[in-house]
């Protein structure tokens, strides 16, 4: 069995290859950046409008959401440049390409994963580290270094939310024709992360807690940092949630991987 | 014409293929007029109207622009940047077609098809689960004229960035700016009447609007005046003329540096 480090290792050799490649592509790479920029901004955008007429959202300040987006921001961007594979899963599924992935003597979820590396998911990184920054310095809050321990753990906790989610409707692939739709309804509702979790009423708040936990991509964990003082302590474990999603999907792509038979062609 | 017609019917079979895809759009038009609902309800908090809209206006405005937000998209930037890509251009380019017309008829069946499995549906949903009551007036005689014409309108853009493919021969981050500029700037997400005064000026000068600010404004407030509802449409029609004849102009330069390797 290869160990961690072997496969950090592989991972860099395979990117640098990758990364040759598309650089032949230098202005699509540039204009994917911009457009991807723009539009990760777009929702931040329909706020900064609306508190034009308002002075606050369910009791949220605008700098508090600001705040909320540049966590979304950062915890969506794992998603964007390390598993932006998921999205080709149908055409390998229904082309038989994806039998290829069975042929290594390496964890298979790895290697799929590994094809792709999404350069520009690191513009849309790179902003939410800013917007992060500057919302904070706006809000005067204060870091201490266990805060941002507890920074990076909630960061961490929530990319793997989000990758879950993602990573699940994908893989409904193995099981329908077409995946397409399962993952653009996902797609659709990572929009909806960076709203305050407190204008849904009770089973949109359930639903979003528990069912689909979006919440905990940046509205839940972020409080830890605007509130530290209102914050249940169970918010604590949070970083429990992505770590345990996670494995529940890791368990569903094994299930996927086991039950696919190829197209026989 | 009759050869265009003939495109459109196949293209609107082909949408038939995809019915169990319709389910998760509508499923997804549903979550997002929920959202949408309570993002709004926690905006006016009880206000009256705000900019001048009441609750019921905005509301109808924003879930009635996710309805009709499937059916505007009509993806000919992807396709001509897959027959660019591919070469398949060149088998279009030797047929005694038009490439203009044959994109917009081949999306429009799409169109045809995803109004009768997606908007209409929504619009019932609308209508029945979300007891939303649409008010009467001269403007929705007319929201399927403007919706026509916004139709061309978003094709006109699409069609651009398509064209663009000649020269880049990529799309993805061309695709998403214009859709981003489009839906920002177009009123779909927030309408107009919220942008601050200033902004609000400068883009009802812009095209943008008559896509989805127009028709979204014929249903949510159906009781302003005819002249101001001609008005309106005669703007589409102005930008539909415009910008349809400016993408002919910009497809005769495009098609020149176009290079196919390989058969």
């Amino acid at each position: 069995m290869h160990s961690l480090l072997d496969y950090l290792r592989l991972y860099f050799i395979i990117e640098a290859q990758y990364i040759k490649a598309r650089m032949q592509y230098r202005a699509d790479f540039i204009i994917s950046s911009i457009g991807m920029f723009f539009s990760s901004l777009a929702t931040l955008g329909v706020f900064w409008i609306i508190f034009d007429s308002i002075p606050d959202l369910a009791g949220w300040t605008f700098m508090q959401l600001v705040f909320i987006y540049g966590f979304y921001m950062i915890a969506i961007s794992p998603m964007q440049i390390l598993f932006d594979h998921i999205w080709q899963i149908r055409f390998h599924v229904q082309q038989g390409t994806f039998l290829k992935y069975y042929f290594r003597p390496l964890n298979m979820m790895f290697y799929y994963m590994s094809e792709m590396f999404d350069i520009k998911g690191l513009t849309q990184l790179a902003a939410g580290v800013v917007i992060l920054i500057y919302a904070s310095l706006q809000l005067g809050l204060e870091w201490t270094l266990a805060r941002i321990a507890l920074l990076l753990l909630t960061l961490f906790s929530a990319s793997l939310v989000q990758i879950s989610i993602t990573v699940m409707a994908g893989c409904a692939a193995f099981w329908v024709l077409d995946a397409y739709p399962v993952l653009g309804l996902a797609w659709k509702l990572r929009e909806f992360a960076p709203y305050p979790m407190n204008i849904f009423d009770g089973a949109f708040r359930f639903a979003f807690t528990y069912i689909i936990p979006l919440g905990f991509v940046a509205f839940y964990p972020s409080q830890l940092f605007l509130q530290p003082q209102d914050v249940s302590p169970l918010m604590y474990f949070s970083p429990l949630v992505g770590i345990g999603l996670f494995a529940l999907t890791y368990w569903v792509w094994t299930l996927g991987v086991n039950s696919y038979t190829g197209t026989g062609s | 014409m009759k050869s265009y017609l003939a495109i459109l019917r196949g293209s609107y079979m082909i949408g038939l293929v995809y019915r169990y895809g319709f389910l998760f759009n509508i499923a997804g038009n549903v979550l997002y007029m929920s959202v949408t609902y309570f993002l709004w309800r926690s905006i006016y908090q009880g206000r009256e109207t705000l900019n001048g809209l009441t609750f019921d206006q905005t509301y109808i405005y924003v879930a009635l622009g996710s309805a009709i937000f499937i059916l505007l998209k009509t993806y000919v930037d992807w396709q001509l940047a897959f027959d660019i890509r591919e070469g398949m251009i060149a088998t279009y380019l030797i047929k005694p077609i038009d490439l203009q017309l044959y994109n917009l008829f081949n999306s429009f069946g799409y169109a045809l098809m995803s109004l009768s499995a997606i908007t209409v549906p929504t619009f019932l949903l609308l209508v029945f689960a979300f007891k939303i009551q649409i008010p009467l007036g001269i403007g929705l005689v007319l929201f399927p004229i403007s919706l026509l014409l916004a139709y061309l309108l978003s094709f006109c853009f699409d069609y651009f960035v398509g064209l663009l493919c000649f020269y880049t021969e990529s799309i993805w981050g061309l695709s998403i700016t214009k859709d981003i500029i489009v839906t920002v700037l177009s009123g779909a997400l927030i309408p107009l009447q919220f942008f601050p005064d200033a902004i609000q000026k400068v883009l009802m000068w812009l095209p943008f609007q008559a896509i989805y600010y127009t028709p979204l404004t014929m249903i949510a407030q159906p009781n302003l005046s005819w002249e101001t509802f001609l008005s309106m449409l005669g703007v589409q029609l102005f930008w539909v003329v415009a910008l349809f004849g400016l993408t002919r102009l910009f497809y005769d330069q495009a098609v020149k540096v176009l290079r196919i390797s390989g058969g």
